[in-house]
């Protein structure tokens, strides 16, 4: 008896159909086999099946059992194919119908149950594409599929119950999608009023996460450079629908999504350790996965202590940072993944740290701190928008300052003006398929960012003055339509163009 | 004297290392004058340990010897030191006193440079020989000095590499060639010391710039006022050492008024007003004058693109 399952295989962000051919032959020694191109995972589906349906007092059939998992010629990976084995399996021995334009997906532990599996969503936008009416899943990935809409997702507890299904004994329920309850915990661990002074850092930070621009921090240790970027996610506007859902997919196929978790609202924001390799961090591997920088995408990569990453590690990012997305290409596939990040940097100005410490000394020779310089390239310097110096606060100066304390402003009242910038960004780039200023290009610039009079002048001066590349000019300009955007004028003012200049890189070299 | 970070510092951990930075200067005119030779510098010449022979780049002129005031600082430069330096020695190259110094960025180069801006002459002593320059990164600055009519000198002959010994024994001879010796920023065992020991030994006079207590590189500084060297205020307290008085001190910033006139603009008034008492950051320029990031910002820009204010390592300064 022949009995066809229909199941799908993963690449990068796509899914691919696979059918699986369960054959229980009547000839033949009793045996189990999985033909077409299973790797090791798969492999063991056998002994998995065998034991779960043993444990779900399901006799297991003395016979010679063949799985083809077709197309045969493209390598199948990971645990999902053990529920849709298993209802092959017991198909054939029940004589039953398997459920038509069904999909099954979902690992089996060995006492019957249904575990959480990775790319449930992926999946339940494969089926949809297809056109498959139901699927399968383990229940607890079942309100992760449940996102997709026009898809019946049947959340399976065990093989006993699928068992069930498949006689006609038991009924499951389609899942109904459940929105997370909206956490109303704040979403950084620090609030931006908590941090004194820095008044320009908080500014560039929230110019940052209003137009998703890349930004610099520099200043000595202990300054608070890491717990400003601590309190960036308590700034950045939430994730709209679609933004979510590209997020959830990445998540999903890194297995990143924890069971019965849903759809993911808050923007991403991943800090990497400098030890991390390129493959971490760009993503790859024999079956490529998606990197920090995709797991990034939407949110926040936050590289701290800058310098001390493996300059070949950095100089991969070049062309993600610009280009949004990576193509892993390895011998048996290629993959896309999208990586549209806010690149949050932190280093020190020297390798001691002091260098422009008002107080302490600074211990480096000018060929350290060349040294030091040289491990960023410039070209990856160049790509990032806002650089911003981040002073020692002298604490002695706030007790006698009250005003300065009172002045401070909590991250909600920012991330509500950050909201408003990013509404007006929707806005106008509704037709571009961009979402932010930071990933406008120069025909964009040209339709989009207006200088008035004084602010074209004032561009033009400094441009002669500071020596500034034609990258710069479009960086400060871009930057400027955000500070604009902030302060809700359609046109970019004077006023704009100035605080833009501000955030330019500078010299710190001692001459 | 400890040997600590500082003097050590670009002299490299090994010869090979020395030997590799430096570079090669271009040929130009040059040569040597012994020690018995007439044209060697009468002033250097009665130190006891006075070199041999001294290689030179540049053209020999015996007048050049006549004044000279010795430069010396840490290698680790403030914009304090920069802007005193450039004034200061300025004005005192102008009137005509050689500036002798060590060639080594920081203060060193600042002193060689602001001679050579002021239309001054300046000697450079090498640490190495002759045909290198030491630090490489400075070759511009080499040939700045010998087409302005400065020297370069050395008592190293051509590729002799430097070392950590060469250092202090350069800073013999720029003491040695030079009736009164200024230090401008000295931190703790900082390498102007050196120099100030040797013409303490040799009789000069020594001067010092006061600096502020709290800065990393007063502590030389401090500790030479305390053992008596003089306190420079202007170019006429060094000038007076060489009997040029009456010296007057040329005002070349415009009165604060002016620029308030000139600059538009409340808040840009005010941080005018600010930065004229004392140099800021932009954050306590906020927080003092109560005004956010932003507008602060956009005032800083339009001051500094308008040449009114200057910012270095994030400090800013009303321009002089």
């Amino acid at each position: 008896m022949l009995v066809k399952v229909q199941s799908a295989a993963n690449s990068g962000l796509e899914a691919l159909g696979v059918d699986v051919e369960v054959n229980i032959s009547n000839r033949g020694l009793p045996g189990f086999d999985i033909v077409g191109l299973a790797t090791k995972a798969v492999e063991e589906s056998k002994e998995r099946v065998r034991a779960a349906m043993g444990n779900s007092s399901i006799e297991f059939p003395q016979r010679k059992i063949t799985v083809n998992l077709a197309p045969a010629d493209i390598p199948k990976e990971g645990s999902l194919y053990d529920l849709p084995i298993a209802v092959g399996v017991m198909a054939g021995m029940f004589q039953c119908n398997v459920p038509a334009q069904s999909l099954f997906f979902g690992e089996l532990s060995l006492d019957g149950r249904l575990r959480h599996t990775r790319g449930a969503v992926l999946m339940a936008l494969f089926a949809k594409e297809r056109g498959c009416k139901n699927i399968f899943v383990p229940q607890e990935s079942a309100n992760e599929a449940a996102i997709v809409t026009g898809v019946r997702v049947y959340g399976v507890k065990n093989l006993a119950e699928m068992a069930g299904f498949l006689l006609g004994t038991t009924k499951i329920k389609p899942v109904t999608y459940s929105a997370p309850a909206h956490d109303t915990a704040p979403a950084s661990e620090f609030d931006m009023a908590e941090i004194l002074g820095q008044e320009q850092a908080k500014r560039a930070m929230e110019i940052a996460a209003a137009g998703g621009h890349n930004i610099l921090m520099i200043g000595s240790p202990g300054s608070g450079k890491t717990m400003l970027a601590r309190a960036l996610p308590g700034i950045l506007p939430r994730l709209n629908e679609q933004e979510s859902l590209e997020v959830t997919k990445l998540y999903s196929v890194a297995g990143n999504i924890p069971p019965g978790g849903s759809l993911i609202t808050t923007r991403p924001f991943r800090s990497p350790h400098h030890t991390i390799s390129q493959i971490g961090l760009i993503g790859g591997g024999q079956k490529p996965q998606p990197g920090e920088i995709s797991l990034s995408h939407r949110g926040v990569l936050f590289l701290d202590e800058f310098n001390e990453f493996p300059r070949a590690v950095l100089e991969a990012l070049r062309q993600p940072v610009e280009d949004g997305s990576l193509t892993i290409s390895r011998s048996r596939e290629r993959v896309t993944y999208p990586c549209r990040f806010t690149l949050a940097a932190s280093a020190n100005p020297c390798p001691c740290g002091y260098l422009s410490h008002p107080k302490k000394a600074c211990s480096c020779s000018l060929r350290e701190i060349q040294r030091y310089k040289k491990r960023v390239s410039g070209p990856i310097l160049d790509r990032i928008d806002l650089h911003v110096e981040v002073p020692e606060v002298d604490i002695q100066k706030f007790s006698q300052n009250q005003k300065a304390v009172s002045m401070a402003e909590s991250s909600r009242s920012i991330q509500e003006r950050v909201g408003r910038a990013r509404d007006i960004q929707g806005t106008r780039f509704a037709q571009e398929h961009i979402y932010t200023n930071a990933e406008m290009k120069n025909s964009h610039i040209k339709k989009y960012a207006f200088l008035e009079l004084g602010a074209e002048q004032l561009l033009s001066r400094a441009a002669q003055q500071y020596q500034l590349s034609a990258r710069s000019y479009l960086k400060l300009i871009k930057i400027a339509r955000t500070i604009a955007d902030l302060a809700g004028r359609e046109t970019i003012a004077t006023s704009n163009m100035g605080e833009a200049l501000q955030y330019r890189p500078k010299e710190y070299e001692p001459r | 004297m400890e040997w600590n970070n500082e003097t050590r510092e670009g002299v490299g951990r090994t010869r090979g290392e020395v030997e590799s930075r430096g570079v090669m200067t271009r040929v130009e005119s040059g040569g040597v004058v012994a020690k018995r030779d007439k044209k060697y510098p009468v002033l250097l010449g009665g130190i006891k340990d006075a070199p041999e022979q001294l290689y030179y780049r540049g053209s020999w002129n015996s007048d050049i010897f006549k004044n000279c005031l010795a430069v010396v600082g840490t290698r680790r430069m403030t914009s304090y030191g920069r802007r005193v330096t450039d004034q200061i020695v300025g004005e005192v190259a102008s009137r005509g006193i050689t500036i002798v110094s060590g060639f080594m960025y920081g203060i060193d180069a600042q002193a060689h440079r602001a001679a050579i801006e002021a239309g001054g002459k300046t000697i450079a002593v090498m640490p190495c020989g002759i045909d290198l320059v030491h630090p490489a990164h400075q070759t511009d600055l080499h040939e700045d000095i010998t087409d302005s009519g400065g020297l370069i000198v050395s008592e190293y002959q051509s590729t002799h590499p430097a070392a950590i010994w060469t250092f202090s024994r350069r800073n013999r001879i720029v003491a040695g060639l030079s009736q009164t010796i200024l230090v401008v920023e000295a931190g703790e065992g900082s390498g102007a010391l050196i120099t100030a020991n040797f013409a303490k030994k040799y009789g000069r006079k020594i001067m010092v710039i006061p600096n502020s207590i709290v800065s990393p590189v007063s502590r030389g500084v401090t500790q030479l006022l305390r053992e008596g060297a003089a306190p420079v205020e202007c170019a006429g307290d060094v000038l007076q050492h060489y009997g040029i008085i009456g010296f007057k001190r040329e005002q070349k910033k415009p009165p604060i008024e002016e620029i308030l006139e000139e600059v538009e603009g409340e808040v840009e008034k005010n941080i005018v007003r600010q930065l004229e008492k004392e140099a800021m950051e932009v954050d306590e320029l906020a927080r003092v004058l109560g005004i956010n990031a932003s507008d602060l910002g956009s005032a800083l820009s339009l001051l500094q693109l308008g040449g009114y204010i200057r910012e270095e390592q994030g400090m800013f300064y009303l321009c002089s």
